[in-house]
């Protein structure tokens, strides 16, 4: 964790080669995989070829993966804006479960459907950011008054989420579609064509939303607040020494709350999108791991608005391109899965090589 | 005090120690015999080398001049773990105990293989420390022990090793008052069993009952090597706290503005407000423990009232209470004529409190940010528009701060962590000064560490803010510089203020006596000048 | 009436056998220090390699020994990566469950194909002679299958080593105060990785309880979360060895309410029931019942001289 923060202090620089070492790894894991395509007996150039046509070989398939590099990123900016203040938040699986509940109940609500200027799709996506923005508060509140470490209150509030959204969808009384037969599903109604968010490009093609640009703008933000603003330097204050920064006369308690609030609303923000952008109904595995990927994005990113949406994209087309492997090339989708897992393992462990440059280079 | 056999060589003999980190000469020329038997006393002030001193006898640095003999053969242990082999423990300052384990658990971590026999083991616990005249509970959960039982345990930790030579680094710093006695009869007994014991101190009196010879090292040399019994008290704290610092006294006297000991407002008959009042303030510590007790105090706008006291005895409190961060357990205090007792720190920075805190990494600067965004740390709100930093801004004004508070840095960009010890505190004191309004400057310990330019800019600073009507508490144990720069001197003894001089050079031995716990007649305890 | 509550309490041992063994290794390595998020990871891979084992020879206690040295061989790289390495423990944990998933799931489709639910040797259940003919307790106790017999003496050991042996000293010191523990000379990354490793091989019983003497199959993703709340246990239980098992049992409850309320005719939400452990774990961190203190340095890093 303190790697980040010295690296934070570090001349772009030093940051640059900081981050080529994860990539590294990254090749390195892909290599991998495709030793395993080719000791699954699948043809590698086929693999190959579907993994890319997947992933951006058509209009749809950059749209698709676009729209999942957006969920992710939103989880990874507010990873690092929590994680300025030296807290860790893992609990972006479940943030993104409460965005979802939320945005689907006031997208059922009937009124919604008939508002004026858009507010069919604002309202939920606002609802979703706060109902993520006071799950995360929930743990900012524990830990001031408590003390409560936030990796395992964040943790345990995400299964609670997750667990939320299963009761939500199990109940008629919630969230559930009307049962009409035994045969129907444990989901909830599909939201109206006026919540569904709104697509970018003309064409019924692609897929892609405008999340893309909420996504942007907050990235943009989530930037300029890290680095620039007055907050943002708060927010590292408290992070580095809390002593210190109340002497200064800033108010402790509160800084944390809000940056864990922060952390959680970006994940509502990315269920809410997730929900009126694409999956249009609220089922069990509504989140399906983007939580737990954005967190590895964030922490990837090393404290980075541009690493982040970097890595998200990564991300977002390796999902993509790893469905497209299973239904084309005949490769199983769990592949994908464990090249995702070896990257990830390999980018933590390479955390020391980063810094034994930085100690190398003082 | 038991007369040992003169004629005996020493158990430990230093002969011309030194040893140099860098440019910097940590000790030099240091010879001292310690006999077995017998309590040797090693005095001095922060920084003047008594650490570094055990460090060398205790194995965990080489030294770079000069050579030791132990029992007779030449001593130069690679490691702590070889040194406590060969027969010398070392109790430190800081102890390295599990909390959660009891004192037995503590104990036998590291010492034991296989099963663990508690009671066995608890036993030996209990036999050692009965030994030298002390009860421990094997049993008790060391987070639950007070600050004495957990030293005790560490004591006993050592003696379960029969070493020949126990050092103890600083023991009675940690103690209240009241568990300092019991240590000094565990020590004389460990003495009486044949040992030597090394007691590190810079608390002079309570050692006067224990030790049978005393050193005092100031700055790296040995510049007093006596026997307790023809001591005499006054010199020993002379010795340690006294500067070669001339060039001070003289650079202070400088006639640019009025006479120190003149408030610049000149009320008559009894002053209007005060800048700073502390009433009956008193600190008890999380095991009920009396850090400060009933301090009361009042400082007018444009005082410099000095508060003396040898470090320990509850200066630190005072400090962490009147910058908002630490809840007296009773009493009051005011700056200007607001209440602050319960207010927190960002109420003492709106009220006009400046604070220059003794431990300036862990509450006064965050050593990872720039020197420009910590000496603006509490005020980034000027340079914030729209929520965002004004950075050249900041880094302007930060740049004139320097040049006018000679803090000497590549540019108020580098971090804060880059400068020197000198210049980190001119920053920070450069923060604190220019709080708008400043009614009160509490300075804890502020020249600490400094060379002596350093200090004097530090101390010009102070003048000029009390000429501005600031009212300035200067808490040292440097009792030269207070009698050059305050008014008057209060004294802190064990938490209490014992009494009061004014600021002249014919005081110090008065002063002297009653940091070091000696009842001085004449005294007032009241809080106003003579 | 009496039919019923032996068959609960059976129920809950079965549920919470998997639970009390994954919990009772983690609760040695997060004493250490180190957090397996892996935990589940770990159970996966273990169920899937004993089912394996257990396919392939024919044999099930060879089954079992295949899920416990996968299991090892997953722990020995998380404790290289989380205590050689200083790697975010929290990221490799992560890594390991999606990699466990993604390569269990991979080589049962490769190996078992189309044979999904391929009934698998599995272990017997030990009646214990004379006792588990008793009326009640004969259903309750003592039809349960030699890795519960096995297990809970395992259980019992990790009590014993942890509370009464050297090794378990230095874990609770390496655990709270790893530069105190380094001072009085133990060595802290040894022991973080020797704790790590047992988490492992508990794990691995888990997974392979769960596989070859429970269900007698593999499927995918079989654990389903079981990892997870077996880190809740060891939050809930307050690290500590007797209230973590009794939180377990407590899970299992949970688990097995989920199906016996029906059956006894009262409704009440499966979600509530599923949530129930973690919400428990929950309220204890944050005070409610009774102060809790994870060890001093749980996911910390050691580096001598900090």
């Amino acid at each position: 964790m303190t790697t980040t923060a010295i690296l934070l202090a570090l001349p772009d620089r030093r940051r640059w080669v900081g981050m080529a070492v994860p990539f590294i790894a990254v090749a390195g894991a892909l290599a991998i995989g495709l030793v395993l395509i080719a000791a699954s007996g699948k043809s590698v150039p086929d693999a190959i070829e579907a993994f890319l046509d997947g992933a951006f070989g058509t209009a749809f398939a950059v749209g698709a993966s676009i729209n999942r590099a957006v969920a992710l990123s939103l989880v990874g900016l507010g990873f690092i804006l929590a994680f300025r203040a030296n807290l860790t938040n893992v609990g972006g699986e479940g943030q993104i479960a409460i965005g979802g509940i939320v945005a689907t109940a006031i997208g059922l609500w009937p009124p919604i459907a008939d508002l004026p200027l858009g507010l069919a799709v604002v309202l939920p996506l606002l609802g979703g950011t706060l109902g993520g923005a006071l799950w995360g508060g929930i743990a900012g509140v524990m830990k001031v008054r408590f003390g409560t470490n936030e990796v395992i209150s964040t943790l345990l509030l995400g299964f609670i989420a997750l667990l939320l959204v299963y009761w939500c969808v199990q109940s008629t009384a919630l969230l559930r579609q009307p049962q009409t037969s035994s045969a129907t599903l444990p989901e909830s109604l599909p939201i109206a064509e006026s919540v569904k968010l709104p697509g970018l490009t003309g064409s019924p093609e692609s897929p892609l939303h405008i999340g893309l640009v909420i996504c942007l703008l907050l990235a943009v933000a989530t930037a300029v607040v890290l680095q620039r603003s007055t907050f943002g330097l708060r927010l590292r204050a408290i992070g580095l020494n809390e002593l210190a920064a109340r002497r200064a006369g800033m108010p402790g308690g509160i800084l944390l709350v809000v940056a864990l609030a922060l952390a959680g609303g970006f994940g509502g923000l990315a269920g809410a999108i997730m929900l009126q952008g694409e999956q249009y109904y609220l089922k069990t595995g509504f989140s399906s791991g983007y939580g737990f990927d954005g967190l590895v994005v964030g922490l990837l990113s090393r404290g980075s608005a541009v690493g982040v949406l970097a890595g998200a994209l990564f991300f977002g087309f390796l999902r993509s391109g790893g469905i497209s492997m299973e239904i084309m090339a005949g490769v199983p989708a769990a592949l994908t899965l464990v090249i995702q897992g070896l990257i990830v393992i390999a980018v933590a462990g390479s955390v020391i090589l980063v810094e034994r440059l930085e100690r190398g280079g003082r | 005090m038991t007369q040992s056999a003169t004629l005996e060589p020493p158990l430990l003999a230093l002969d011309g120690l030194g040893k140099r980190f860098g440019s910097l000469q940590a000790l030099e020329g240091v010879s001292l015999g310690v006999r077995a038997g017998t309590v040797q006393c090693l005095l001095g002030e922060n920084g003047a080398g008594k650490s570094t001193l055990c460090n060398l006898i205790f194995g965990v640095y080489e030294p770079s001049a000069g050579h030791m003999t132990f029992g007779g053969a030449p001593w130069a242990p690679a490691s702590p773990a070889v040194a406590l082999e060969r027969g010398i423990a070392m109790v430190h300052q800081h102890f390295s105990l599990v909390p959660r384990m009891t004192v037995v658990e503590n104990l036998m971590l590291g010492q034991v293989k296989g099963m663990l026999h508690r009671h066995e083991f608890g036993a030996r616990i209990r036999d050692i420390a009965e030994r030298f005249g002390f009860a421990l509970d094997p049993d008790a959960v060391v987070g639950e022990l007070s600050v004495g039982e957990r030293q005790r345990a560490e004591i006993v930790k050592c003696l379960m090793r029969d070493p020949r030579l126990l050092v103890l680094d600083e023991p009675t710093a940690v103690l209240p008052p009241g568990e300092i006695g019991a240590l000094l009869d565990i020590c004389r007994r460990v003495a009486d069993s044949g040992r030597a014991v090394i007691l590190v101190t810079h608390k002079l009196a309570e050692i006067a009952r224990v030790a049978d010879r005393v050193a005092v090292l100031r700055g790296g040399r040995l510049v007093a090597d006596e026997g307790m019994a023809g001591a005499d008290m006054s010199t020993l704290v002379h010795a340690m706290v006294g500067r070669e610092v001339k060039p001070l006294d003289v650079a202070l006297a400088e006639p640019d503005g009025p006479a120190a000991g003149q408030p610049a407002t000149g009320d008559a008959g009894g002053p209007r407000r005060f800048a700073l009042v502390c009433d009956g303030l008193s600190v008890k510590d999380r095991h009920g423990a009396v850090r400060l007790d009933n301090l009361t105090l009042e400082i007018r706008p444009g005082e410099i009232v000095g508060l003396a006291g040898v470090e320990g005895n509850g200066q630190s409190e005072l400090g962490m209470v009147l910058a908002g961060l630490l809840r007296p357990t009773e009493g009051r205090f005011y700056m200007g004529d607001v209440e602050l007792t319960h207010a927190g720190a960002a109420a003492v920075t709106a009220a006009g409190g400046g604070i220059v805190p003794e431990d300036r990494h862990a509450v006064a600067c965050v050593t990872a940010m720039s020197v420009a965004e910590n000496m603006y740390l509490n005020k980034l709100g000027r340079f914030t528009r729209f929520g965002l930093l004004q950075r050249r801004a900041l880094n302007a004004a930060a740049q004139a701060q320097m040049r006018t508070f000679d803090v000497r840095a590549a540019s108020p960009e580098v971090a804060f962590s880059g400068l020197s010890g000198g210049n980190q505190q001119k920053a920070v004191l450069a923060r604190e000064l220019t709080l708008d309004p400043l009614v009160a400057l509490v300075a804890a310990q502020p020249t600490r560490g400094l060379d002596v330019s350093a200090v004097e800019a530090v101390y010009r600073q102070i003048r000029a803010a009390a000429r501005r009507g600031v009212g300035v508490l200067l808490i040292s144990s440097e009792l030269d510089e207070l009698i050059a720069v305050a008014d008057r001197i209060a004294v802190l003894y064990r938490g209490r203020l014992v009494g009061e001089r004014p600021a002249e050079p014919a005081e110090r031995a008065a002063i002297g006596a009653l940091m070091s716990g000696q009842v001085v007649s004449g005294q007032s305890v009241s809080g106003h000048a003579a | 009436m009496e039919e019923t509550l032996a068959i609960f309490i059976a129920s809950t041992l079965r549920l919470g056998m998997p639970l009390m063994l994954a919990a009772s290794g983690e609760l040695v390595s997060e004493r250490a220090g180190v957090l397996n998020l892996s935990l589940e990871g770990m159970m996966l891979t273990a169920a899937f390699f004993g089912a394996l084992g257990s396919w392939a020879t024919g044999n099930p206690y060879l089954g079992v020994s295949c899920a416990v040295l996968s299991a090892l061989c997953v722990a020995a790289v998380q404790a290289w990566l989380s205590v050689d390495l200083r790697a975010n423990q929290l990221v490799v944990g992560i890594g390991f469950n999606i990699l466990a998933l993604g390569a269990t799931t991979l080589l049962y489709r490769i190996i078992f194909g189309g044979l999904s639910r391929e009934e698998i040797p599995g272990l017997p259940k030990l009646a214990v002679d004379g006792l588990s003919n008793l009326p009640f307790a004969g259903t309750a106790f003592f039809q349960q299958s030699v890795i519960v017999y096995v297990g809970l003496a395992l259980i019992v050991l990790i009590w014993v080593i942890l509370n009464h042996t050297s090794f378990g000293l230095a874990v609770r010191a390496v655990g709270d105060e790893p530069l105190s523990a380094d001072k009085a000379g133990i060595p802290v990354a040894r022991t973080r990785r020797l704790a790590v490793l047992v988490a492992g091989v508990m794990a691995g019983l888990a997974g392979a309880f769960i596989s070859i003497a429970d269900i007698h199959t593999f499927t995918e993703n079989m654990t389903n979360g079981a990892g997870y709340l077996a880190l809740a246990a060891v939050i809930f239980g307050g690290w500590n060895i007797g209230r973590t098992i009794a939180a377990c049992l407590l899970f299992g409850a949970a688990t097995a309410l989920q199906f016996q309320l029906p059956a006894m005719g009262i409704v009440v939400p499966t979600a509530f029931l599923l949530m129930l452990p973690y919400l428990l774990a929950l309220l204890a961190v944050a005070g409610v019942v009774g102060r809790l203190e994870p060890p001093t340095a749980l996911t910390l890093p050691f580096r001598r001289g900090k």
